[in-house]
C-alpha cells in the first residue's frame, strides 16, 4: 500500500472516530468504547509492524502494554511525579526492557522468540505479585488502586471526563500512527521487511540485523509503553489481570482481522474488535467462544483481514513491488 | 538421605516419561510439517473430557481398556480432519507459518471455552486406573504412577516402532528430510501431513488421560500443558525427537529437584532460566538442526 492511500484510509478512520464525539459525547459508555478503540488500534499497529513487517514473531506486546502501565502507575504514586511526565518515562523504560528482552531474540528463529517473548509474558505476573514487585511498589497481587489522572493547563483527564481524555488520546495516537507510517516509508522500513524476506541478502547489501531488530523492538515497546501508560492513568487501577490470555487474544484478533503486515488495516481491525467485543459481552462466556471461532474463520477465508476485503472491492490495487513484499 | 535422592530420581522419571510423550507429538509436528500447533494443549484436555464422557457420563463397561481403544481412532479423526480442514488450505501462502500459528491460537481459545460451555467450569475427576501401591524394598510406589510410567513409556516404544519400521512412519521421515523429493518419489504428502499432525493428536490426547486421572480434568490446563510442551521442545530442539526425549527427561528431572530442595514455586522460574542459557549458548536447542 503506497503512503498517499496509508494517509488516506488512517485519516478517513480516526477523522471519523474523532467526529463522533460531538454526538455520542453523553453517552459514556459509547466514549469509553471509542477511547479503548483509540489505545488498541495503536498497541496492535505496533504488534502488526514488529510481526507483519519485520517478521519477528515476538508474543511480549501484551507483556509491554503492562510494563508500560505498571511504571509510569509505580512513579506517579511512589515517586509523586506528575502523570504527563510519568507516561514518556514509562515509554522509555518500556523501550529499555524491549530492547533487552531483544537482545536473546537477535539469534533465535521463529518459534523460539514467540517463546522467549512469551515467557516474559509468563515470568511478569509472578514477578508483580512476589516480594520483588513489591519492593518497587506494584502492591503485590492486590494491584495498585488509586493512581492520579493526568492533569496540566489546569485540566484533568480520566475517566470521570470522557471527552477531553479522548481528544488527549486521539493526539497521541495521531502522533504515533504519523510516525509508524513515516517509519514504515522510510528506509527503515525497507529494511524491516529486507530483513524479514531474506536476512542474509539483507545483510549482504550491508542491512545490519542487530540494529534494525533491536531498533523494531526499541520503537515498538517505547509506543506500547507510552499506551499502556496512558490507559492506568484513565482508568485509575491496575493489576495483574492485564496479562491474561484473554487481552492476549483479543489483540490477536485485531491484527488477524486487520490483515497481518497490511498496515493500516490492523486499525479497522481494531474498531471492529474492539466494537465486537463489547457488543458481545452480554453473552458471557459465549463471547469467547464467537471470538475464538472467528479468528480460525477469518484466517482461513480471509488471509488479508478487512484490508484483502477493501482492495478487492476498491481501487486500491498493489503495485507489482508491494505485491512481491506480500506474496 | 541416598532413599530420598533415589525417590526423587523416581518421580523424575515418572514426571519425563509423560513430558516425552507430550512433548515428541509437538517436536513431531513441527519437525515433518513445519506448522506449530498452539492447539495442542486443547487437545491434551480432549483427551480427559473424552475419557470422563465415556467412564462417568456414560458409564461404559470395560473401564479403561475401552477408553484406550476408542479414545485412539477417535484423536486420529480429530486430528486427520482438523489438519485437512483448517490447516492445509493455507499452506499455498508463503506466511502460511504465522497464519497457522494465528489460526491454531483462535482454535486452542474455542476449544477451551467450548470446554467450559459444554461440560461446566468445575473440575472433573476420573476413577483411578488401578488403586493401592507397591512396595519394593524400602520404596512404595502409586501403581497408579507405575502404570503411567509403563503406559507412556510403551507409547513412546510403539511410536518409535512404527517410525522406523512401518510404511506409514517411513513416508513421514520421508517428508520430514525433503517435502519435495518425497513427492516425486510418489508418498503423498498432504495425507503425510495430516496423518502426523493425526499421530500428535492421539500423543497428546493419551498424555491427557492418563494424567486428567491422576490430576483431574481442568478446562484451563491446557495453556500450562500447552507451554510445558513448548519449552520441551525448544530445549531439546523443536522438530528434533530424539532431542525432546531428553530435553523432557531433563526438565521431569530438574522439576523433582527443584521442587524437592527449594519448593514447587520454584519450578518455573528454574525451567525458564535453563531453557534461557541453553537458547543463549544453542539457539537451536540442544539437538536441532540449524
Amino acid at each position: 500500500m503506497n503512503s498517499k492511500s496509508m494517509v488516506a484510509i488512517l485519516g478517513v478512520t480516526y477523522g471519523v472516530i474523532g467526529i463522533l464525539p460531538l454526538f455520542l459525547g453523553d453517552s459514556s459508555i459509547l466514549m469509553r468504547i471509542l477511547t479503548m478503540i483509540l489505545i488498541w488500534s495503536v498497541v496492535a499497529s505496533c504488534w502488526d509492524l514488529i510481526m507483519g513487517y519485520a517478521g519477528i514473531f515476538s508474543f511480549g506486546q501484551v507483556a509491554f502494554y503492562v510494563v508500560g502501565a505498571y511504571a509510569s502507575a509505580i512513579l506517579s504514586v511512589s515517586f509523586n511525579l506528575p502523570p504527563i511526565v510519568t507516561i514518556f518515562m514509562a515509554g522509555a523504560i518500556t523501550a529499555v526492557v524491549g530492547v533487552i528482552i531483544g537482545l536473546p531474540c537477535l539469534k533465535l528463529a521463529g518459534p523460539y522468540i514467540a517463546l522467549v517473548t512469551f515467557a516474559f509474558q509468563l515470568a511478569l505476573e509472578p514477578f508483580l505479585k512476589g516480594p520483588m514487585g513489591k519492593a518497587i511498589g506494584s502492591g503485590g497481587s492486590r494491584g495498585i488502586i488509586s493512581v492520579p489522572p493526568i492533569h496540566f493547563f489546569g485540566m484533568d483527564f480520566s475517566s470521570g471526563e470522557l471527552v477531553p481524555f479522548f481528544y488527549l488520546a486521539l493526539a497521541l495516537t495521531l502522533i504515533c500512527s504519523a510516525a509508524i507510517v513515516v517509519i514504515l516509508k522510510s528506509h527503515w522500513g525497507t529494511a524491516f521487511l529486507a530483513l524479514k524476506d531474506s536476512e542474509d541478502f539483507a545483510a549482504s547489501l550491508g542491512v545490519s540485523a542487530f540494529k534494525y531488530k533491536l531498533l523494531v523492538f526499541g520503537i515498538t515497546s517505547f509506543i506500547t509503553g507510552l499506551f499502556g501508560a496512558l490507559y492506568v492513568h484513565y482508568v485509575g487501577i491496575l493489576s495483574t489481570r492485564m496479562l491474561s490470555m484473554e487481552v492476549f487474544t483479543v489483540l490477536l484478533i485485531m491484527i488477524v482481522v486487520g490483515g497481518i503486515g497490511q498496515y493500516p488495516g490492523v486499525v479497522l481491525g481494531a474498531v471492529v474488535t474492539v466494537t465486537a467485543n463489547e457488543l458481545l459481552r452480554p453473552m458471557g462466556i459465549y463471547r469467547l467462544l464467537i471470538m475464538g471461532g472467528l479468528v480460525v474463520v477469518i484466517v482461513l477465508l480471509l488471509p488479508d483481514g478487512v484490508t484483502g476485503l477493501i482492495r478487492k472491492f476498491s481501487g486500491f490495487r498493489l503495485t507489482k513491488k508491494e505485491q512481491g513484499f506480500i506474496e | 538421605m541416598f532413599i530420598e535422592i533415589i525417590e526423587v530420581i523416581i518421580s523424575g522419571l515418572l514426571n519425563g516419561s509423560v513430558y516425552a510423550l507430550m512433548a515428541i507429538g509437538l517436536a513431531l509436528v513441527y519437525g515433518v510439517t513445519k506448522a506449530f500447533n498452539f492447539a495442542y494443549g486443547s487437545f491434551y484436555t480432549m483427551g480427559g473430557y473424552f475419557a470422563w464422557t465415556l467412564l462417568v457420563s456414560l458409564g461404559i463397561k470395560g473401564g479403561y481398556y475401552t477408553v484406550f481403544l476408542t479414545a485412539i481412532p477417535f484423536l486420529f479423526f480429530v486430528g486427520y480432519f482438523l489438519e485437512k480442514i483448517l490447516i492445509s488450505p493455507l499452506r499455498k501462502r508463503s506466511d502460511w507459518q504465522m497464519k497457522a500459528m494465528m489460526l491454531t491460537l483462535g482454535l486452542s481459545l474455542f476449544l477451551d471455552i467450548g470446554y467450559i460451555a459444554a461440560f461446566g467450569p468445575r473440575l472433573k475427576s476420573l476413577p483411578d486406573i488401578v488403586e493401592g501401591t507397591l512396595d519394593i524394598g524400602p520404596f512404595a510406589f502409586m501403581n497408579q504412577d507405575v502404570v503411567i510410567f509403563i503406559l507412556s513409556i510403551s507409547g513412546l516404544l510403539c511410536f518409535a516402532w512404527m517410525l522406523n519400521n512401518t510404511r506409514v512412519g517411513m513416508a513421514v521421515q520421508a517428508v520430514a528430510q525433503n517435502p519435495v523429493g518425497a513427492q516425486i518419489v510418489g508418498i503423498p504428502k498432504d495425507r503425510v501431513f495430516a496423518a502426523t499432525f493425526a499421530i500428535s493428536t492421539i500423543m497428546v490426547g493419551i498424555g491427557g488421560i492418563l494424567l486428567s486421572q491422576k490430576n483431574f480434568v481442568n478446562p484451563q490446563a491446557s495453556t500450562g500443558i500447552m507451554i510445558k510442551a513448548w519449552v520441551i521442545t525448544a530445549f531439546g530442539g523443536m522438530g528434533s525427537i530424539r532431542g525432546s526425549l531428553y530435553a523432557a527427561l531433563i526438565i521431569g528431572m530438574l522439576e523433582a529437584f527443584v521442587g524437592y530442595y527449594l519448593g514447587m514455586i520454584h519450578i518455573e522460574v528454574a525451567v525458564l532460566t535453563l531453557l534461557l542459557i541453553t537458547l543463549a549458548f544453542r539457539p537451536q536447542g540442544l539437538m536441532g538442526r540449524e
